[in-house]
């Protein structure tokens, strides 16, 4: 135990490249093996982002690559933040490829591997970087690869999502080199610790403008609203797997970037945050209307992950540390309810062939355990008690009442109204999942074992969290003050 | 004139990006929606090279004798064009492998005709 809790944090990110680098060889060998490389990989992960994790609460791990000490080398901070999403990223990424063992059964398997390798190493790489042009090309990592997975199956949905995808996420690298370029061109230094130290007010024009710029590049992955109109299509049309860990995870490792980048980099304070508070009640409010109206699940799925991202949002603009904390358990349990949700509803729409919301009449009797891992995960969604949903909405609206503000008190209710619409629409698929007798004869068998296994753990660790928050509230806590509190950052990056 | 003497080199990677955007924006064809893209990356490239380059300044190599930092130019932001201009390769062959897939599909590239998801 006491090795793996010495480990380097750069494995995280080295093995599931390497894995994948590995995944056309071993293809020659066997075609059987290629499926479990991530599964390998991702275990590997989990089990060391857990166990390195208690350690980095007392103390962040800053691990210089190549021995060159920051601000000169290439360094990477495993922090409170960074582990919790890092350890995040790992369980949720071993438990889908459990569940893509038997999903993915068709198309051309190998390719699939990689690129979910790829995708998930991205997105550690981006929670786990302390340098922001690296930060840059793990995020290049995750979007190339989410491009291509977008189109993995080949249609005409597929692609066409994939061509609004590119497009609107090549712009917004884009800009968020130029971001990076003006930063550099300043300071002289890639580093965000050394960043934030030279950064003393955010409301000068020579760094409001690169923030400016960054936020934006980086908010078309996180889809904050008016800069979303890619995800509906995008989540959609990817295989459900493929959905799950767009929704679950890719979204919000884009708004951990934003985070970084307005807490620690810029330290903003003040009325900035007014207006990022504005911009997540209109993100939650288009959110879960569009969704209201859906009647394809995944289409319904991918406007309520636009209204969780807005709620996520919300917290963290609260820039308090109930508001932080919320929204990084806010971030746990969207990932847990929504990758659960895009799991069961990917085995509903395989057994009934159609994503239609009233094909699903009667799957309550014939699939009992895929509709019951469904409504977990819509439960959770909703924030009812006893499932992990209910506290970090709790959470939220607590530390929006602590303002004590009537605005953010008013601006609460409007997100509370957003809550109340999607328990309407989820219950809606629930009653035509339990309640509605089916027409159709045909008797569609439950999914395989390995998709139960992942659901139900996922199912599972849902209802844990949302009995037992206290024992995850130390680490959200931890976090919080790390993202608050960047002089506690700089000082644990240049000593 | 003399501030475009002075910001050349960011006066015409700027206007590489504008001319870039616009281009994305308003062309509804895919494949000139990807030639914007590239200018727009040329000119995000150009304007990171101009954020080190000196003017008659050479390699920072402190072996030559003579030679003081003041007239090196900058290598990182050469290092990292050399890593956007991979990247960008990357995204152009992926943006170009779709376009033959839509074309496949779709029978067009005028991204106007293909609408069939919506809000």
């Amino acid at each position: 135990m006491n090795e793996i809790m010495n480990l380097n944090p750069v494995l995280l990110i080295a093995v599931p490249i390497g894995l994948a680098m590995l995944v056309p060889i071993l293809g020659l060998m066997s075609s059987k093996i290629v499926k479990w490389v991530p599964v390998v990989g991702f275990l590997f992960n989990s089990v060391v982002s857990l166990a390195v994790l208690p350690r980095v609460l007392n103390q962040p791990i800053i691990v210089k690559i190549a021995g060159f000490a920051p601000p000169f080398g290439i360094n990477l901070v495993a922090g409170p933040v960074g582990m919790f999403l890092a350890a995040l990223i790992a369980v949720s990424g071993f438990l889908v490829a459990v569940y893509s063992l038997d999903y993915i059964h068709e198309g051309a398997a190998e390719k699939y591997h990689i690129l979910f390798l790829l995708l998930l190493s991205g997105a550690t790489g981006v929670v786990l970087t302390g340098d922001i042009f690296n930060l840059f090309v793990f995020f290049e990592i995750l979007c190339i690869s989410s491009y291509a997975l977008v189109a993995y199956l080949g249609n005409r949905s597929g692609i066409e999502a994939a061509v609004k995808y590119l497009i609107q996420g090549a712009i917004g690298s884009s800009l968020l080199l130029i971001g990076i370029g003006l930063l550099y061109g300043q300071f002289g230094t890639l580093n965000m610790a050394d960043l934030a130290q030279n950064i003393t007010s955010f409301s000068e024009p020579s760094v409001f403008v690169p923030m400016i710029l960054m936020v934006t590049g980086l908010g078309i992955e996180a889809a904050i609203f008016p800069l979303n109109a890619w995800l509906p299509d995008a989540h959609s049309s990817a295989p459900s797997s493929i959905s799950a860990v767009l929704s679950g995870i890719a979204i919000e490792v884009g708004l951990y970037a934003v985070i970084r980048v307005v807490f620690t980099i810029c330290h903003v304070t003040g009325s900035f945050f007014v207006f990022l508070v504005a911009i997540a009640v209109v993100t939650v409010l288009i959110g879960e209307m569009s969704a209201f109206g859906q009647k394809n699940i995944k289409r319904m799925l991918a406007y309520s992950s636009i209204g969780q991202i807005g709620l996520i949002l919300f917290a963290f603009s609260l820039a308090t540390e109930f508001g932080v904390s919320g929204g990084l358990f806010q971030m746990l349990s969207h990932t847990l309810g929504k990758v659960l949700l895009f799991l069961s509803a990917g085995y509903m729409i395989y057994r009934t062939g159609s994503m239609e919301i009233s094909s699903f009449e009667g799957v309550g009797k014939k699939m009992p355990w895929t509709a019951l891992f469904f409504t977990i995960g819509t439960l959770s969604i909703i924030g009812l008690p006893p499932f992990a949903g209910f506290s970090s909405k709790f959470l939220i609206i607590k530390a929006a009442l602590a303002k004590g503000d009537l605005l953010y008190i008013l601006l609460m209710g409007i997100v509370l109204l957003g809550t109340v619409i999607e328990g309407t629409y989820f219950f809606r698929v629930v009653q035509v999942i339990y309640f509605k007798e089916s027409n159709n004869k045909t008797e569609p068998e439950g999914p395989p074992v390995s998709g139960l296994i992942s659901m139900s753990v996922f199912a599972i660790l849902v209802v844990l969290i949302g009995l037992f928050p206290n024992a995850i509230l130390k680490i959200l806590t931890t976090a919080a003050s790390e993202l608050l509190n960047n002089l506690e950052y700089i000082r644990s990056v240049l000593g | 004139m003399s501030f475009l003497q002075n910001y050349a080199y960011y006066t015409g990677a700027f206007g590489l990006i504008l001319i870039g955007l616009f281009i994305m924006m308003t062309k509804r064809n895919y494949i000139k929606i990807i030639i914007g893209l590239s200018i727009l990356e040329t000119g995000v490239n150009l304007f990171l090279i101009a954020v080190g380059y000196i003017s008659g300044g050479t390699a920072p190599i402190f072996s030559r004798s003579g030679i003081t930092a003041e007239k090196m130019v900058d290598p990182v932001p050469q290092a990292l064009v050399l890593t956007a201009i991979v990247i960008g390769v990357a995204v152009l062959g992926m943006a170009l492998a779709l376009a033959i897939r839509l074309h496949k599909h779709f029978g067009t590239l005028n991204l106007l005709e293909i609408r069939e998801q919506r809000w």
